[in-house]
């Protein structure tokens, strides 16, 4: 209990109240309570706003992706084939390389000089011959999704995977004898009984993608996410000026939101734990 | 034969009693490491009881700086020396130690001015320069040869040689750094600055809505953007940083490369260089302008001591530096590293002309390398001009907005 106290409630006890404050790292910048004004401030920053609008863009659209090709994968997989364990565990590999060595892979992929898969958009004619995907920002937009779908729906797959071993046979042969089609088999008994594991699956993704930062970073950082211009505040601005409280304030909004949809995801699907 | 045990006994307890262990943070840029194992080899022959552990640091300069935040920001004593980049003595000057008295033991009267401003906040001198970078012109010797063209002078001049050689050979015309990072301000400047125009003046007050100015400001950026626009530089430039572009050149792919002096070494190395003994060196061109002037962005990194470290290891940290920035060491670390000295009298040596000829024929360029705003909120004040003129040269913005835009934003953050 002391342990969870120290490791997880007192840093974030300590964020909620350094965000009333108004401070810096600097020495002499006086700590001043200032209550809620870093909010109100926040509400202000433009660039604020465009990260909170550009996590949640990219939250909705890689989760909803990511979800619907895990789950086709899942399908795919849990039928019987030859090699099946090999192709399970080849699958993974884009989740078990690491996001950074990733994230810079692709940027190479991206490159406008050498890049392929900029050649192939360019002899396909999508782009203009040396249009750079990564400067744009809705280009880069989708090509920062493409790369974390490539990533993620993998793991996604898995999650589900694990959730669909998990039903007895028996269940879809009494249903065939019944006389269920497949997509009412699907509808009735896959769906219902897989509940629990895809919400735990879209709660994982959701609270990752939320805060997500390492593609950003890496790969463009014209596009900013939360986590990105909180790294911005917090790390570039440390010792420049009273930034540390506003700070904090983004890392709360951060927590409150996560803790939102985590909440209504429970709420929604159902969800008990016990 | 016992009293002489027990004497160099007692003579080796005072020494190792005595002795100081000093951690520094050190870059591992190329050969960067290698070189300084070697020097703290050598130095410890002279102090044998002062032991230099070093902290290998990551090669982004940003990621640095977080770390930095994190152990200065905690108050903690290592590392002792800190290897700081030319951007930060002002906005680190709190955390390290002011060695204002110490100017002529570190015999800073004989380095080259710019460093040495570089490293002064207020009067004070907090860091000491250690080695020096300037944005360099590397061109194609054989092609300019080829067509019979000179080494450009003017940014224009520059624009109508690399469309003219580009278009002939397929290849790019020029390649900047032009991402939107700290890379690009360095680029930016060295426009701005050869058109004479200015974001700060020298007591770091925003100039851009004055008149004169802003028309040369206007004229400078125009010029850059109108590389991209017409083809001579590739639009990828937007997305590029010194890697991005160092590949391409050497792969024979581009008439015309900005880059550090690093690029020397790497692209004469016939190992990994298809244009190696092909490469020529100059100045950046002028501005069209009158009054328009060479001018190369100040780089370069140097060395500071924790605050937090005890007074002995201060001690150490001040004699480690002395040797590391001694002449000797610097000629070592020139030939050996190829990071230029910052001590005028290297560059006239002759071992150095002979390892890096470039070094000693574009010295008016080092010592006239221009550094970038001097100010505690220069990451603020760098983060603003990074966005502000991406836009513009992406085309989200006029020249007049995004000026404008930056000009109320740098107000802002300066408090004017």
């Amino acid at each position: 209990m002391i342990a969870i106290f120290i490791t997880a409630f007192f840093p974030l006890l300590k964020t909620f109240w350094d965000s009333f404050f108004s401070f810096g790292l600097r020495p002499g910048i006086p700590k001043r309570f200032i209550g809620f004004d870093n909010y109100i401030r926040l509400l202000n920053d433009t660039r604020f706003m465009t990260s909170l609008i550009n996590t949640l863009i990219f939250t909705a659209i890689s989760v909803s992706l990511e979800f619907l090709l895990g789950l086709i994968t899942a399908l795919i997989l849990n039928a019987d084939f030859a090699l099946r364990g090999l192709v399970r565990a080849a699958i993974l590999i884009p989740w078990a390389v690491p996001t950074s060595v990733s994230s810079q892979m692709w940027k190479w992929m991206y490159n406008d000089q050498y890049g392929i898969i900029s050649q192939i958009l360019y002899k396909l004619g999508f782009l203009a011959p040396g249009t750079p995907i990564l400067s744009d920002k809705w280009s880069s937009m989708f090509a920062i999704l493409a790369v974390d779908v490539w990533k993620t729906a993998p793991f996604m797959a898995l999650l589900l995977l694990a959730g669909l071993q998990t039903i007895p046979s028996e269940l879809y042969e009494a249903a065939r004898i019944d006389g269920a089609s497949g997509w009412k088999q699907f509808t009735k008994i896959t769906l219902p009984i897989l509940k629990p594991t895809i919400a735990v699956a879209l709660i994982f993704r959701t609270l990752d993608a939320l805060r997500v930062f390492d593609i950003f970073y890496i790969m463009n950082k014209a596009v900013e996410t939360l986590a990105v211009y909180n790294r911005h505040i917090l790390m570039d601005r440390a010792f420049t000026g009273a930034w540390f409280g506003y700070g904090s304030s983004i890392s709360v909004v951060i927590f409150l939101l996560i803790s939102i949809f985590a909440i209504v995801y429970i709420k929604s699907l159902n969800l008990r734990f016990d | 034969m016992k009293k002489i045990l027990v004497l160099s006994l007692v003579i080796l307890m005072t020494v190792i009693g005595m002795s100081v262990k000093i951690t520094m943070a050190a870059g591992a840029v190329g050969k960067e490491l290698e070189v300084l194992m070697n020097q703290i080899k050598a130095f410890n022959k002279i102090y044998p009881d002062i032991e230099v552990q070093l902290l290998p640091m990551p090669n982004s300069s940003t990621a640095r700086h977080d770390l930095y935040v994190t152990y200065l920001g905690a108050m903690t004593s290592d590392p002792d020396i800190l290897m700081i980049d030319v951007i930060w003595p002002a906005e680190f000057a709190p955390f390290v130690l002011d060695l204002t008295k110490d100017y002529d033991y570190f015999e800073l009267d004989k380095f080259l001015p710019g460093t040495v401003k570089s490293g002064t906040v207020q009067g004070k001198i907090v860091a000491i320069p250690w080695f020096t970078d300037a944005g360099l012109l590397y061109y194609r010797k054989d092609l300019l040869k080829k067509y019979g063209y000179d080494v450009p002078q003017t940014w224009k001049e520059l624009k109508t040689v690399a469309a003219d050689i580009a278009s002939k050979e397929n290849i790019n015309g020029m390649l900047f750094q032009l991402n939107r990072y700290e890379g690009l301000v360095c680029d930016v400047a060295e426009f701005v600055h050869s058109y004479g125009a200015d974001f700060l003046d020298a007591n770091g007050k925003v100039i851009i809505g004055d008149k004169d100015n802003h028309e040369r400001l206007i004229k400078a950026l125009t010029m850059l953007k109108s590389f991209i626009d017409d083809g001579v530089a590739p639009k990828g430039v937007l997305t590029y940083m010194e890697e991005e572009t160092r590949r391409p050149f050497q792969n024979g792919e581009s008439v015309f490369l900005r880059n550090w002096p690093y690029v020397w070494s790497l692209a004469n190395d016939s190992k990994q260089s298809k244009i190696a003994g092909k490469i020529g060196v100059a100045p950046l061109p002028k501005g069209d302008i009158e009054g328009g002037r060479h001018s190369a962005t100040l780089g370069g990194w140097m060395l500071a001591i924790n605050a937090y470290s005890s007074p002995a290891e201060q001690e150490a940290a001040k004699k480690f530096i002395k040797f590391l920035t001694s002449y000797d060491q610097q000629l070592y670390k020139a030939i050996n590293a190829g990071q230029n000295p910052t001590r005028k009298a290297v560059y006239s040596d002759p071992k150095l002309k002979e390892a890096a000829p470039f070094m000693v024929e574009l010295y008016n360029v080092f010592i006239n390398a221009e550094p970038r705003p001097i100010t505690p909120v220069y990451t603020e004040v760098s983060d603003a001009i990074q966005r502000h003129i991406h836009d513009f040269l992406l085309g989200k913005k006029s020249v007049e907005k995004a000026l404008n835009d930056l000009e109320s934003e740098l107000k802002m953050i300066i408090g004017q």
